[in-house]
């Protein structure tokens, strides 16, 4: 099992989730986190931290979010996306995302 | 770092959680004495730290407990056998004795030779959050602190708060006002929101429109210094506002209220097998790989492994015993019962 970023990440990254991360597990892509499910141990304190729910324990992912736990796992394999484990300045227009739904699209990898 | 000789014990535990707790107790009923070391300053670890009021329903025998009333049933458990607690250190290194032995240091400076060690760390030490700028670990303890160093450290001062916590919101009120107050407070936090009592909240907005201080919401970007020939020192925070603009807020002293975050931390630079950043036991007696060293609770991992805290009574139990095998092999005691064994009774300090 693994935790999964949901799609509500994209275009916003808060990166409140990185800072409680005791295994450094997130990968940072250009709009987007993920968490690399070889290192994720499932502790779950990140959960409650992302201001916009966008983290779920594999088995409570929505059904429209189910596709992410392979991408997640894809994602996190790409040679550019890096490690972060310091919470950074959230996407400038993160706030005109955070309540979008359908945003796959604009996934930047 | 001072250099006191070693306490040598049989078992030494690594976390104060729950697992550590009644990992204590079994050990105390096979006649081991143990020293618990846990970096938090007080025991209860996750229960504690995150969830003490929050309800647990599957402890069993326990219909219902808190996280907290949990821990404090463990520590009466745990008191005949009054296992000797050190708070606030980190474990910091583990190796082998020639002898089988092994040692252990912390961050504060005790060293141990323990027998057996038993690793409850959970999911890491518990360490307070920083920011990861540049000149931040050199101004530690001298312009950025955890915690004000005494009563009156920033009297006079341009200080800025960070954090959404209640400490955060506690420590406006102590320093806006009174014979300690400071030149200037500021609160900065990323975003208009809290994690604390709505009541304090509501006294630091009523302060900020009274103007005996202020509120920014803000990310933190870099530290400005001035330098002369004595050295660097703090003047400024640079913050990316609201609006996504560079603003510098003046600052002689941040006090950092964050929080705080587990992390797994020295643990896994001890050449212990791993899988997933967890340790690998095998489930006869939670032993890892190294002859002695034994893996309990949140933090071990074997197939149809379970994060449940009655899972980690379980594993300490086991794990008991199998020290207690290793450690007395001419020792053949049948299992025996709390509840008829004259022997037991002993230890528990009812007979």
């Amino acid at each position: 099992m693994t935790h999964v970023v949901s799609e509500s990440c994209i275009r916003c990254k808060y990166t409140d989730c990185v800072d409680v991360c005791p295994v450094d597990c997130f990968r940072e892509g250009p709009n987007f986190l993920t968490i690399d499910p070889d290192e994720c141990i499932d502790c779950a304190v990140c959960i409650p931290e992302c201001p916009v729910n966008a983290i779920f324990a594999e088995e409570d992912l929505p059904a429209d979010q189910l596709h992410m736990t392979q991408l997640n796992a894809e994602l996190a394999l790409l040679p550019n996306w890096k490690s972060i484990t310091k919470r950074k300045t959230p996407l400038p227009d993160a706030d005109d995302w955070k309540d979008k739904t359908g945003k796959l699209g604009e996934l930047l990898r | 770092m001072p250099t006191a000789a070693p306490i040598e014990t049989d078992a030494v535990v690594i976390g104060a959680g729950p697992v550590g707790l009644f990992q204590a107790f079994q050990l105390g009923l096979q006649g081991m004495r143990c020293h618990i070391v846990d970096a938090l300053p007080h025991v209860g670890g996750q229960c504690s730290e995150l969830y003490a009021d929050k309800p647990i329903y599957d402890i069993p025998g326990l219909p219902f407990c808190t996280g907290q009333e949990l821990i404090d049933r463990l520590q009466t458990q745990v008191k005949p056998f009054a296992p000797e607690l050190h708070l606030g250190h980190l474990v910091s290194s583990l190796s082998a004795q020639e002898d089988g032995h092994w040692s252990l240091s912390t961050d504060q400076g005790i060293s141990f030779l323990a027998r057996t060690v038993f690793i409850a760390a959970g999911v890491g030490a518990f360490v307070a959050r920083s920011l990861s700028l540049p000149g931040y670990q050199e101004l530690v303890g001298q312009q950025i602190f955890h915690a004000a160093p005494h009563a009156r450290a920033f009297e006079g001062q341009h200080l800025v708060i960070l954090g959404d916590t209640d400490t955060a919101l506690e420590a406006c009120q102590t320093w806006r006002q009174g014979p300690q107050a400071a030149a200037s407070v500021r609160l900065l936090h990323r975003r208009d929101q809290f994690h604390a009592d709505p009541k304090s909240v509501q006294n630091m907005k009523d302060a900020c429109s009274e103007n005996t201080m202020h509120f920014t919401v803000g990310q933190p970007t870099a530290l400005i210094q001035s330098s002369s020939p004595a050295g660097s020192k703090l003047t400024g925070l640079e913050i990316l506002n609201h609006k996504g603009e560079r603003e510098v807020l003046k600052a002689d002293a941040l006090l950092m209220c964050l929080g705080i975050s587990p992390k797994l931390g020295p643990i896994a630079h001890w050449g212990l097998a791993m899988e997933r950043k967890q340790l690998s036991v095998d489930t006869e007696s939670f032993a890892t790989q190294a002859p002695g060293i034994y893996a309990v609770g949140d933090i071990n991992t074997y197939p149809g492994k379970k994060k449940l805290i009655l899972c980690g009574f379980h594993e300490a139990t086991l794990a008991a015993f199998g020290a207690a095998a290793r450690l007395y092999p001419e020792r053949q005691t049948p299992l025996q019962y709390t509840t008829t064994s004259t022997h037991l009774h002993k230890l528990l300090g009812l007979a």
